[in-house]
């Protein structure tokens, strides 16, 4: 017996509900009478509902979403630093080689101009549209609010640690951790505080 | 952020200067696009790696974009492309490693006192089967059947995600599905589901 010429396309839309909406009736009767669609049907809501429950079984981790937006950023940052000193570069390839065998020559006398105007003169390339140093600074600063954020977030874990499961030992680790991470900002006197505390049977402390 | 402004209205705010409306979209999109790629390269650090080059993609080309396809079609081409060229690299230099094992999931805990670990353990095997054939996708099918399938987007988003004809992400979706019955149909047929 022939296989039925709708079920591998209209079978496939069906099942996965992309048929027409126009044509979703017509082939809804069809398939009462076509014992090959109704199978292929089947065959292939069996894969979605397999491969549905196999892919929701994927978590993200909270825990990789928390530090993207810094990264990103310090990725920013980092190119960004590459891009001024291969700017400086490509400067100094392309007004060289019209000189031939005084390129060296030319370059260094350039390159003493440029400090001289760099001195005299201040900012010598920031004429340039793509340095964006604001925008360095601000990937900068975003690096820095987004490390503050994540310094005050591991506090926070620290206190529900203490208060909601009562482990003092898990606490004073990740105060201890979040210190580590807060050197040269006010939270290391903070984490201290809160290490004293614990340390003092003093859970009074928020 | 007022969660009401649309994705345009923020890249208009971001090109006009206001560098916190790139902070509102990564937080609109990191979950989405993390989980996507996740889906996609299985493999936890490679799916971080990714969403954060995506995102870094991002940010410098979206000066110049121009709202031709919704933000959120574009983000995914990104990510789309990058998972691609991710797949193509390594299948020119294979690693043989152990992926999946990193890759938390849900239910692996016991919950309560009815759980049954043995059931668990048969589930996440199964899963890890399943998963396994996605892989087997030619990239171009396993984008189509993952952003049809899973990111919700009707045939016309996921041909200006990827580039393609609306006709030719219906036949790369059709050859996956075909290929997947194929690859699962032992599961179904000895009562393993």
């Amino acid at each position: 017996m022939p296989k039925c010429k709708k079920s591998e396309g209209q079978a496939i839309d069906y099942a996965s509900k992309l048929l027409p909406p126009e044509e979703e009736e017509p082939f809804e009767q069809h398939l009462k009478n076509c014992q090959d669609c109704s199978e292929a049907v089947a065959s292939y809501t069996a894969v979605f509902d397999l491969t549905d429950k196999a892919q929701a079984e994927l978590a993200v981790p909270e825990v990789a979403l928390k530090n993207i937006e810094m990264n990103v950023y310090k990725r920013l940052a980092a190119t960004q630093e590459q891009t001024l000193f291969s700017r400086i570069r490509t400067y100094f390839a392309s007004v060289g080689s019209p000189f031939g065998w005084y390129k060296t020559a030319a370059v260094s006398s350039i390159a003493i101009a440029l400090i001289a105007a760099a001195v005299l003169i201040g900012k010598p390339f920031q004429s340039e549209d793509t340095l964006r140093l604001t925008e360095t600074q601000s990937a900068d600063a975003r690096i820095e609010q987004y490390r503050q954020q994540g310094i005050q977030r591991n506090l926070e874990e620290a206190l529900i640690t203490q208060h909601l499961r009562n482990d003092a030992w898990e606490t004073e680790s990740q105060l201890n951790r979040m210190k580590e991470q807060a050197q040269g900002t006010n939270w290391t006197q903070i984490a201290d505080k809160h290490l004293e505390s614990l340390q003092s049977g003093n859970s009074t402390l928020q | 952020m007022d969660k009401l402004i649309d994705d345009e209205m923020l890249v208009a705010q971001f090109q006009a200067g206001r560098q916190n409306a790139f902070d509102e979209l990564m937080k609109r999109y990191k979950s989405k696009i993390f989980s996507y790629l996740l889906r996609s390269v299985r493999n936890y650090e490679d799916a971080e790696d990714i969403t954060i080059e995506v995102f870094f993609k991002a940010y410098r080309a979206l000066e110049g974009w121009q709202p031709k396809a919704k933000f959120s079609t574009w983000l995914y081409k990104i990510a789309s492309n990058l998972a691609i060229d991710y797949h193509r690299a390594k299948a020119r230099h294979p690693v043989y490693a152990l992926d999946d094992a990193e890759i938390p999931e849900v239910h692996l805990v016991a919950t309560d006192l009815h759980s049954d670990p043995e059931r668990q353990l048969e589930e996440k095997e199964r899963g890890l089967i399943i998963r396994e054939a996605v892989d087997q996708l030619s990239p171009k099918q396993k984008a189509v059947f993952m952003l049809s399938r899973y990111e919700g987007m009707q045939l016309k988003e996921v041909a200006e995600t990827l580039d393609m004809a609306e006709g030719t992400v219906k036949i790369h979706l059709h050859r996956a599905v075909k290929r997947l019955q194929t690859l699962l149909r032992p599961l179904w047929e000895n009562n393993e589901i």
